[in-house]
């Protein structure tokens, strides 16, 4: 049985500096979406493997896990998720990007991302779920 | 007479088993078996001429948790040589180098403080960045001056920002002006507003 009643896309938000989890968290919660934060790779395990998010806003330079790291992990058996990730990160250097794809992100962006972008890409990325479906059935 | 508590008999005293030498440990860091490579980093605690061999593999080694052992044994050694040749890794194209690189040189105060003016003029913001978080967890007590220097005098917004969010722990009233001229050089940054804005209500005492 399913509801019609439409569900907030849910994001996670990656990343250890504490001011742009609140920054990301403040743009997106005000823009509807249902936010929460993990300082690292390795929180962000926990946390996909504890709830399925609709989306994961995912820093690269991170102590413990980086980012790179996170999102292969996010993407293993383990975890799973086949859900939208979105790469924000300072290092522009020819190469970060792929690297970022081939971790199997769909999104690399550089810092600083206009709060308006941010929130244009994550409406984008979370207007089809349907990819949530699919997995349920396949669960 | 009291009574004298009879002592139990000696044992003669177990001869420790000595370990590996350092020459062997230092041959064990090319074992393909990443266990024996990470015990032999451990094991290479004190002993000095193994420092630039261990330096050496820092950018070769691929095993996450080997890195980190060798990052642990030459980050004990806290020496200026140690400190700039894991310095430059910070611009590393791995992350997983650059930022366990960071975190090992967040914990030698003592010489840290000598590579930290070529980072500071590093062409790559992004090594400028990583100068930044590492400043956050040094425990040294001109930190917090070297990242208002950082805030005051860098040209990017993201190590401005950086710096600002690495200074927040530690900032007081005192910091409210340089967050304000921050934010006024970088008038057009969104991120950099945010933090500032944010910031300044705890700092200043007001909602």
């Amino acid at each position: 049985m399913t509801s019609d009643t439409p569900t907030r896309a849910r994001v996670l938000v990656v990343d250890d500096a504490a001011t742009v989890r609140m920054y990301h968290n403040s743009l997106l919660g005000e823009a509807g979406f249902e936010v929460s934060e993990a300082a690292n790779g390795l929180e962000a395990v926990e946390a996909a493997l504890g709830t399925p998010f609709d989306l994961y806003v995912v820093d690269v330079n991170m102590p413990k896990m980086n980012g790179y790291a996170c999102v292969e992990a996010l993407r293993s058996e383990t975890v799973g998720t086949a859900a939208p990730i979105v790469m924000i990160s300072t290092e522009d250097r020819p190469g970060d990007a792929d690297r970022a794809y081939r971790a199997g992100a769909n999104l690399y962006l550089v810092k600083p991302v206009a709060g308006d972008r941010l929130v244009r890409v994550a409406t984008m990325l979370t207007a089809d779920r349907s990819w949530a479906a699919e997995k349920d059935v396949a669960a | 007479m009291g009574l004298v508590r009879k002592q139990a008999p000696q044992e003669p005293e177990e001869a420790l088993p000595e370990g590996p030498s350092a020459e062997i440990l230092l041959s064990r860091l090319d074992d393909p078996d990443p266990d024996r490579r990470r015990e032999s980093a451990l094991g290479l605690v004190g002993a000095p001429e193994a420092v630039p061999a261990m330096l050496a593999r820092v950018g070769v080694e691929e095993d996450p948790r080997v890195l980190e052992s060798m990052l642990t044994t030459l980050a004990a050694y806290d020496t200026e040589d140690v400190a700039g040749g894991l310095a430059v890794h910070l611009a590393s194209d791995e992350a997983g180098l650059r930022t366990a690189v960071a975190a090992a040189l967040a914990t030698m105060p003592r010489s840290f403080p000598a590579v930290l003016p070529s980072l500071l003029a590093a062409p790559d913001h992004d090594v400028r960045v990583m100068t930044a978080m590492i400043l956050a967890d040094l425990q040294h007590p001109e930190a917090h001056t070297w990242l208002v220097r950082m805030i005051c005098q860098d040209p990017h917004p993201n190590v401005v920002t950086g710096a600002i969010d690495a200074l927040l722990p530690s900032a007081t009233t005192d910091d409210v002006q340089l967050l304000l001229d921050a934010r006024e050089r970088f008038p057009d940054d969104p991120f950099l507003r945010f933090t500032v804005n944010a910031a300044l209500p705890r700092l200043t005492g007001t909602p």
